[in-house]
């Protein structure tokens, strides 16, 4: 219960935090969105072309894009030590980052598919709630593998350059899943194996970070 | 004699025995003498799998024992799995140019994963290189050495899930779809090249103890930060 109560308060300052700087909304989100105007210029003029790949565009935006939200800064390596000092698990904070990020990347989502539906106009898939219930398992598995990334990473030099080198192919069992979960909705296909692997890659992923997050907090100390 | 010459003299037997049965089994009736760049793809590819299987469990053991011979093991094994991906990719790309007609099909799953997987033990060990404290480095990498083995059974299943370019396991529960002696060149190399990982991981571990034992002697030269503060002196102008 305890731990639970912790998680939430724990993305409420997550949230509160990013409230306060904006930096997704005003940054990452009209960068995503810009990324999406920009393709189109580097095609050749096809409207059918642009169908075809939109679902896919959607997916590899949400993930370069959205990645970056994943390792910003919201609290100092002060903070950090207080919270541990106070007996802070450090499995509700891994488990709290992962939620508030997901949710910010829900939040980039919402923004992007219309995008997509009016720059792309993409085979619309036919099944919708089962598509918004894989982009949920896709943001969760995101934020997942980039806060661990960044976990991974903090304190160190290259740390910029090296978080997205880790998360970009982390993340490829949950990116071509989810495309092929697409391209089989719009043809009326079975979803039910690439479910099932964001599902074990979520899972996957979201265990180990559990397990290893006060093994981190201490190598980042 | 000591053991660890001996292995290697096994290993390097194992390997020219290896060499010579996928040399001089006749050629495959479809793909002719081509056929036998498979006793080096093969072998590479399973001994990648092998190498970071190690990675993680290697992380995991150190994680629980702090045993620094964990994480020299764990760093030996993620640089062969790198290195022997890199000769797998290679020899599938040779394959895939003369049976394929490309080196490089985006419509194989087990190529486009495999390239994947490379790149996220590049990450491993550029991560490994960006921390000097020997404690937060294990600590760290043991940490990405287990999210990174769930690229592992992706890669071994794209071509079933899929059902992509690429041929589907040649040993199989019901039997081999190889000749025989096809078949036994493949066992040994599988064998030799097996061989040949454990006698490199011993090596690049021990190499990388010394390795750990020279950076701990050379901080430990530096002396405390206190020495670099000369104290002020009175009655001089500057």
């Amino acid at each position: 219960m305890r731990f639970w109560s912790h998680v939430a308060e724990l993305v409420k300052k997550d949230l509160r935090t990013e409230g306060r700087s904006g930096e997704i909304f005003f940054v990452t989100i009209p960068f995503g969105v810009l990324a999406l105007f920009l393709i189109p210029f580097a095609l050749p003029n096809d409207q059918e072309l642009l169908s075809v790949i939109g679902g896919g565009i959607f997916w590899v935006i949400l993930l370069l894009f959205g990645m970056t939200l994943t390792f910003r800064h919201s609290e100092t390596g002060a903070q950090r030590m207080l919270m541990s000092m106070l007996g802070m698990d450090p499995a509700a904070r891994f488990v709290a980052r992962v939620i508030a990020s997901a949710l910010l990347l829900l939040a980039f989502s919402l923004v992007l598919v219309p995008t997509v539906v009016i720059l792309y106009e993409p085979i619309t898939p036919a099944g919708w709630p089962i598509l918004s219930v894989i982009l949920v398992m896709v943001c969760l598995g995101i934020a997942a593998i980039g806060t661990l990334s960044g976990e991974v990473t903090i304190g160190l030099r290259n740390r910029t350059v090296l978080a997205p080198l880790l998360v970009a192919p982390l993340s490829v069992p949950l990116l071509v899943p989810a495309a092929v979960a697409t391209d089989s909705l719009s043809s009326q296909g079975s979803i039910l194996v690439p479910a099932l692997i964001i599902l074990f890659a979520l899972l996957g992923v979201t265990a180990i970070g559990v397990l290893t997050a006060r093994p981190l907090e201490e190598a980042s100390r | 004699m000591k053991p660890r010459l001996i292995f290697s003299g096994l290993a390097g037997a194992v390997l020219a025995s290896g060499l010579y049965l996928a040399a001089s089994h006749p050629p495959d009736s479809f793909q002719g003498e081509f056929a036998r760049i498979i006793h080096v793809h093969v072998p590479a590819a399973w001994v990648a799998f092998l190498a970071f299987g190690v990675t993680m469990v290697a992380g995991l053991v150190w994680l629980a024992t702090k045993n620094y011979t964990f994480d020299h093991i764990a760093s030996a094994s993620a640089e062969l799995g790198v290195l022997f991906t890199s000769l797998a990719l290679v020899t599938g790309m040779l394959w895939g140019d003369v049976v394929w007609g490309k080196a490089w099909d985006w419509g194989d799953a087990r190529m486009a994963s495999t390239a994947l997987m490379f790149f996220v033990y590049i990450g491993y060990l550029a991560l490994r290189r960006s921390i000097d404290d020997s404690e937060a480095r294990a600590k760290r990498a043991a940490v990405l050495g287990s999210i990174a083995f769930l690229q592992v059974p992706l890669v071994y299943f794209s071509v079933t899930i899929w059902r992509t370019l690429h041929p589907t396991p040649s040993i199989r529960p019901d039997g081999p779809s190889m000749p025989t002696e096809q078949l036994k060149a493949m066992l040994a190399n599988l064998a030799a090249y097996t061989l040949v990982y454990v006698v490199f991981v011993v090596w690049r571990g021990q190499q990388s103890s010394q390795e750990t034992l020279l950076e701990e002697r050379d901080n430990f030269d530096l002396g405390p930060a206190g020495t670099a503060i000369e104290p002020p002196t009175l009655g001089t102008t500057t």
